[in-house]
């Protein structure tokens, strides 16, 4: 077995051991609980300690004596209870309160990993699983406070019982005591051997269950589909190959720690052998009396206790390595987009609505532009819709103006104020959009509808689904307002679950609204329905309007047009017609009728 | 087969391994109770002056063997115990994943992912744990303190182990008293950590629209009390299973103690030998930590029976969904369809949300579905590959009652693009060929043009190996919609079912795709459900739907004529048209 590690393995140990390091600060304010910890440990330990020197002095000076006395065994034998008790309580204590410093630490580090998710732009969630942000959140957290439990503890409970052992050896023999130091160098030889291949064991066992967890919760999101196109077997075969190369490493990752712990109660073992051995001659020379003896051979016992504790303790430490050093690089990751040092102070009830465009050109990956060289003014109060074929680049100019990306050139302006002067909580005050992609949360329709914000009274829920003209259909749910959503709004139509978010929007009332193919599943006369609830509420809001059903924008004050990422026309809908570019060709092919091979007549 | 079946049929399986790790363990018991045994003797033997060096020796070597001898089995049984623990673990995976397979929709809309996810992860980690860990460590547990009982016994004396012993008796008592309620915490303690991760998926799924709508500070308040609550049953938690630790070692001190009184008296009284005595503290020293263990152990399997209890619920559930006794096996489909449903609710509906359905499509023909939101269109289409079971004996598939055909068999003849098409975060190109594995690249980028995606995964720097995000969050709309009708059509089924399929592209797109659909129409039986009026217009029959019934039906021009409800949609959508002309 090698003692050599790679350089990549100290590289990520390194990682791991400052990440957790990185972590510390977390537990800054709970310094004093970890202090009385270790007050408490020590009164534990001592009375450990105290337990063969108690049965020492009975034995060598009321027992085994020339003049036994009975009543020594009895006062001893109380104050041994005591000390137990004693041991016991300050043990309870220990736990009571280390535990709570340890699950105040996770909860400070989960708020604050969740709340630096939550403040990151947009790109962050397009490379990243939400699965394994979830793990993050859920299991990092929880096996790092291991480290702050478990594993301190066992630092300081065991390091001082193992202080404690060897000064108690010392203080009744030093020689014998010098002879079972010989211990300490193979200890450390025996781990050093071991260390490389545990952690390594560790960490395959690791990586490959987080692939077994990724696997399963991105099948079960998709079991619909799985049994739709009848490709069980397949998946079936996917998970097994997962399951059983963790189930491999498992094993390996067991047989490696049996092995090493074993190691050291044979050591343990060999030890006392030994000192029976050594001490049994001094005995016979009378160097030493017999009670000495035992209480070396007890404490040799105890000696393995803590180390074996320690060993076990490895494991903890491997895993809260690895788990800060993934909680570290989410946490490293600075937010792509933050708000200027000192944003413009606006009353979003007072913008008037102005945007403009101002050569704008970005791409998700800088070398491949989605949207270029684009320009546009929309004034305040005004209707545009916005039209292209699929993936022009539509959606992409409205995450730019709610800055969930950033151009590469260019500049996007709010009543003549840089969007990025704004802080990004302000802007998204101003700017409310319905996404093409619906999103549901597990609660009720009204909840749903304020977003589990107490400010929205449910007067102005009701309000906000009547002007979409969703209250109606509300009311005929099971439990109207009240009626429980499955994840995701499984529970209702499609077209429902739109209606809801935009009922959602509106209550939220902003100064300028998206609609992102808001309506793509609703039916024409609903579609009208939740137009005029719109034009109603407010008039002189400014409103974009992407569609592919021409005839929802047909009324606009301007249409842009976008092709391939660039923004080849704008006007009215009889100007673009009268000009007849791409918007004419579009509106040519839109109708019913129009483009279609059939030969039949009307 | 329900977790505790499994759990059995296992162990019955594995009985031989079991028996040779047990007794390996057994044995390595029976070796190391010899310790302190040697111990006495050699302490008799010194105090009464009868020993020479080279005896030490003796004893010193006795003693090493033993102690060597000892952790041999020991390791051998414990390893075969964690490895079969571990097998365990591999295969209620595989079972719960195959069980999970075969439920339908109606289960998994109930369920959240992140609790379904803490079953397979934690639920079986902590049954492993109890049947790995906790085997080893009961059977040494227990067999040590036989092995200790039987020694003091015979080597030193019976009444004072009988003496010594009273108080470790209340320990039993303790852990039936004390265990349940450390088993109820530890649920609450799983519940509120599911909760919480169901909490985060969930809002981190809707990340944009929680940052949209600057939502962020409820979120987190959200979040926050599921974590504070997490906290609360934490600590109540590790307060009860400190008073439970606490207690065990108070009890077996004061064996300790009276040991020592009585012990003490005894060779006091020279009724027993000081090497006995010595002895007997050392063994009550050995009983006190598989004492420990053994607490521990139950502690671990209360909270191990709590996870199988929640894993047998999970796989004591029936798929709803399945063959009948002697199912149909189809072999040429041709794709006639008749519907004659008087109605259908769902489990948790009010009223049926579809009602009196009646139609009849002949192989190759096309039905146009259209209606107003939730009348009922995606809850008939669901109904034709079963993914919600229809009453028996309404839907024909060729003339046979759909559910007397076999589900697969079924579902082999229906290529189906649902209303919210999931992707896989694979890449494009294994998204499209997901329903045949060893479809040649010809095939999908046949697929990919019918449906009209072509050039744009050809623009994508990777073309089809290009990876896309989690549900395809990197493609826009409207290509996550083409990408899933392309992996309809690789499937080259008798039945095609679109729903809403066309509503995120433009009218361009969806006229090619229509196209497409024309040409392959002879062979195919078609319904296709859309809001865009333009994507029906041509079908063989167009039902309205409306209240889950079906209002009016006929061709698109009967349907004009009608003057109905779909008429009046068509103007509406036409009205360009008119206002141009
Ligand atoms: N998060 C992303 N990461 C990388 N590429 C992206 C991302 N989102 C979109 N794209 C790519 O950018 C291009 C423009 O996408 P966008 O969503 O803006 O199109 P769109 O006009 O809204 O189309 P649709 O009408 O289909 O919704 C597409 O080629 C798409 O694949
Ligand atoms: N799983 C379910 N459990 C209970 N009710 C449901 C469920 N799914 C849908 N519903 C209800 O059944 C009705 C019909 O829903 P369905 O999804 O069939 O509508 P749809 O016609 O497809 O509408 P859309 O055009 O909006 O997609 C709706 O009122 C909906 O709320
Ligand atoms: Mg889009
Ligand atoms: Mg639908």
């Amino acid at each position: 077995m090698s003692t050599m590690d790679s350089s990549a393995d100290r590289q990520r140990r390194k990682a791991g051991v400052s990440s957790l390091g990185r972590l510390l600060p977390y537990a800054k304010p709970y310094v004093w609980q970890f202090a009385l910890v270790l007050v408490l440990v020590v009164i534990f330990n001592a009375s450990t300690v105290m337990q063969p020197y108690l049965v020492k002095v009975a034995i060598d000076s009321d027992i085994s004596t020339k003049h036994p006395n009975y009543h020594g065994v009895l006062v001893i034998a109380l104050i041994y209870v005591g000390v137990v008790i004693i041991g016991v309580a300050a043990n309870f204590a220990q736990t009571v309160l280390l535990q709570n410093a340890g699950q105040n630490v996770i909860r400070t580090i989960r708020l604050s990993l969740f709340s630096h998710i939550e403040r990151q732009a947009m790109r962050f969630f397009d490379t990243r699983a939400v699965g394994r942000l979830v793990t993050n959140v859920s299991n990092d957290t929880e096996t790092v406070s291991q480290f702050f439990t478990n594993f301190f503890l066992s630092l300081i409970r065991d390091g001082l019982s193992i202080i404690m052992i060897v000064v108690a050896m010392f203080e009744l023999n030093g020689r014998i005591a010098l002879y079972c130091m010989v211990l300490i160098p193979i200890i450390f030889a025996i781990s050093f051997g071991f260390r490389g291949q545990l952690r390594r064991a560790y960490q395959t066992t690791r990586t490959r269950l987080s692939n077994v967890n990724a696997f399963l919760a991105e099948n079960l999101a998709g079991m619909r589909i799985i049994q739709i196109f009848h490709q069980e077997e397949r998946q079936s075969r996917a998970f097994e190959e997962l399951n059983e190369s963790h189930r491999q490493a498992n094993v390996y990752e067991y047989r490696t720690s049996v092995w090493f712990n074993r190691a050291f109660e044979v050591l343990g073992n060999i030890a006392v052998a030994a000192v029976v051995w050594m001490g049994g001659g001094a005995v016979l020379k009378h160097w030493i009396a017999f009670g000495t003896l035992y209480a070396f051979i007890r404490y040799i016992q105890q000696f393995f206790q803590p180390i074996n504790a320690m060993t076990q303790q490895w494991n903890t430490l491997q895993s809260s390595m690895v788990a800060a050093d993934r909680i570290g690089q989410v946490l490293a990751v600075q937010p792509e987009i933050v708000d200027a040092p000192e944003p413009v102070k606006v009353n979003p009830e007072n913008v008037r609505g102005r945007i403009e465009f101002h050569h704008v050109t970005f791409g998700y990956q800088p070398e491949q532009p989605v949207l270029r060289d684009i320009n546009f003014v929309i004034e305040p109060g005004q209707f545009v819709g916005v039209v292209g074929a699929t993936g022009a680049g539509k959606s992409s100019v409205m995450s730019l103006l709610t800055r969930f990306y950033e151009p590469q050139a260019g500049d996007i302006t709010v009543d003549g104020i840089s969007i990025r002067a704004y802080a990004q909580a302000d802007l998204h005050r101003i700017i409310g959009i319905v996404q093409q992609d619906v999103s549901l949360f597990t609660g009720t329709v009204a909840d749903n509808i304020r977003l589990f914000r107490e400010d929205i009274s449910d007067a102005k829920v009701h309000e906000a689904a009547e002007i979409v003209g969703a209250d109606a259909l509300i009311r005929r749910l099971p439990n109207g307002y009240a009626t429980q959503l499955y994840g995701k709004g499984s529970n209702l139509s499609a077209g429902e679950r739109q209606l809801i978010s935009f009922a959602r929007i509106v209550a939220l009332n902003p100064r300028i609204l998206i609609l992102d193919e808001a309506t793509a599943s609703l039916d024409s006369q609903t579609e009208e329905l939740v137009q005029r609830g719109l034009h109603t509420v407010a008039e002189a809001r400014t409103t974009m309007v992407i569609a592919h059903r021409l005839s929802t924008i047909r009324r606009a004050d301007n249409i842009l047009v976008l092709d391939k990422g660039r923004l080849v026309e704008q006007g009215t809908h009889e100007q673009l017609v009268a000009a007849s570019g791409l918007y004419a060709m579009l509106d040519a092919e839109s109708g019913v009728e129009a483009g279609t091979r059939d030969t039949r007549p009307l | 087969m329900s977790a505790k079946t499994l759990m059995r049929q296992f162990l019955s399986e594995n009985k031989w391994a079991y028996v040779i790790s047990i007794l390996a363990i057994i044995i390595s018991n029976f070796i190391n109770v010899q310790f302190p045994h040697i111990l006495g003797r050699f302490t008799n033997a010194l105090e009464a002056h009868r020993l020479n060096l080279h005896d030490v020796l003796v004893y010193a070597i006795l003693l090493f063997v033993v102690g060597v001898v000892y952790v041999q089995f020991y390791a051998i049984g414990q390893y075969r115990n964690g490895k079969l623990g571990r097998e365990f673990e591999y295969l209620l995976r595989r079972r719960l994943f195959a069980h999970w397979e075969v439920l339908s929709t109606e289960y998994f809309r109930h369920k959240s992912i992140g609790d379904l996810l803490n079953h397979a992860m934690n639920d079986i980690r902590q049954v492993r744990e109890a049947l790995s860990g906790g085997l080893n460590i009961l059977t040494n547990a227990v067999f040590l303190l036989l092995a200790t009982l039987i020694m003091t016994f015979t080597t030193v004396s019976m009444k004072l182990t009988v003496v010594s012993m009273i108080p470790l008796l209340f320990i039993p008592l303790f852990i039936v008293w004390f265990g349940p309620l450390i088993r109820t915490s530890s649920r609450q303690v799983q519940e509120a950590l599911s909760d919480m991760s169901d909490l985060t998926e969930e809002s981190l799924s809707s990340i944009r629209l929680i940052k949209a709508t600057a939502n962020e500070d409820v979120e987190t308040e959200r979040f926050r009390a599921k974590v504070d609550h997490i906290v609360h049953q934490q600590l109540t938690l590790f307060r009860r299973s400190a008073t439970f630790q606490a207690f065990i070692p108070t009890m077996s001190s004061i064996s300790f103690a009276i040991a020592l009184l009585y012990g003490g008296y005894l060779t006091l009284s020279h009724q027993i030998q000081l090497g006995a005595f010595v002895a007997f503290t050392l063994y009550i020293g050995q009983l006190v930590q598989p004492l420990q263990q053994i607490g521990f152990v139950i502690n671990n399997f209360q909270r191990a029976s709590a996870s199988l209890t929640r894993l047998q619920v999970l796989l004591d559930e029936r798929p709803s969904i399945t063959d009948c006794e002697q199912p149909i096996e189809l072999g040429h489909v041709r794709g006639e369809i008749e519907v004659n449903l008087p109605s259908f609710q769902y489990a948790d509906g009010q009223v049926p949300a579809l009602r009196d359905i009646r139609f009849h499509l002949m192989p190759g023909q096309t039905l146009g579905i259209v209606g107003r939101t939730g009348s009922g269109k995606t809850t008939l289409v669901n109904l034709l590959p079963r993914i919600f079971d229809p009453p028996a004996g309404t839907i024909f598939l060729d003339g046979h009652d759909i559910r007397d055909i076999r589900l697969e068999a079924l579902r082999q003849s229906i290529a189906y693009v649902p209303q919210d098409g999931f992707l896989f975060s694979t890449s494009v190109g294994e998204n499209i060929s997901f329903g045949d594995a060893n479809a040649s690249r010809e095939q999908i980028e046949e697929a990919a043009k019918a449906a009209q995606v072509y050039d744009d995964i050809a623009s994508f720097p990777d073309g089809f190996d290009t990876v896309i995000g989690e549900r395809g969050v990197t493609l826009s709309g409207g290509q996550r919609q083409r990408t899933a009708i392309a992996r309809a059509f690789l499937k080259s089924a008798p039945i095609l079912i679109l729903d809403d399929s066309l509503s995120a592209v433009d009218m361009r797109t969806e006229k090619r795709i229509i196209e497409e659909l024309e040409k392959v129409r002879q062979h195919k039986t078609t319904l296709i459900i859309a809001h865009r009026l333009s994507a029906v217009r041509h079908a063989d029959l167009i039902l309205v739907l409306e209240h889950g019934e079906i209002v009016e039906r006929g061709t698109h021009d009967e349907l004009i004529r009608l003057d109905g409800i779909y008429a009046k949609t068509y103007h509406m959508q036409q009205q360009g048209e008119a206002l141009r002309a």
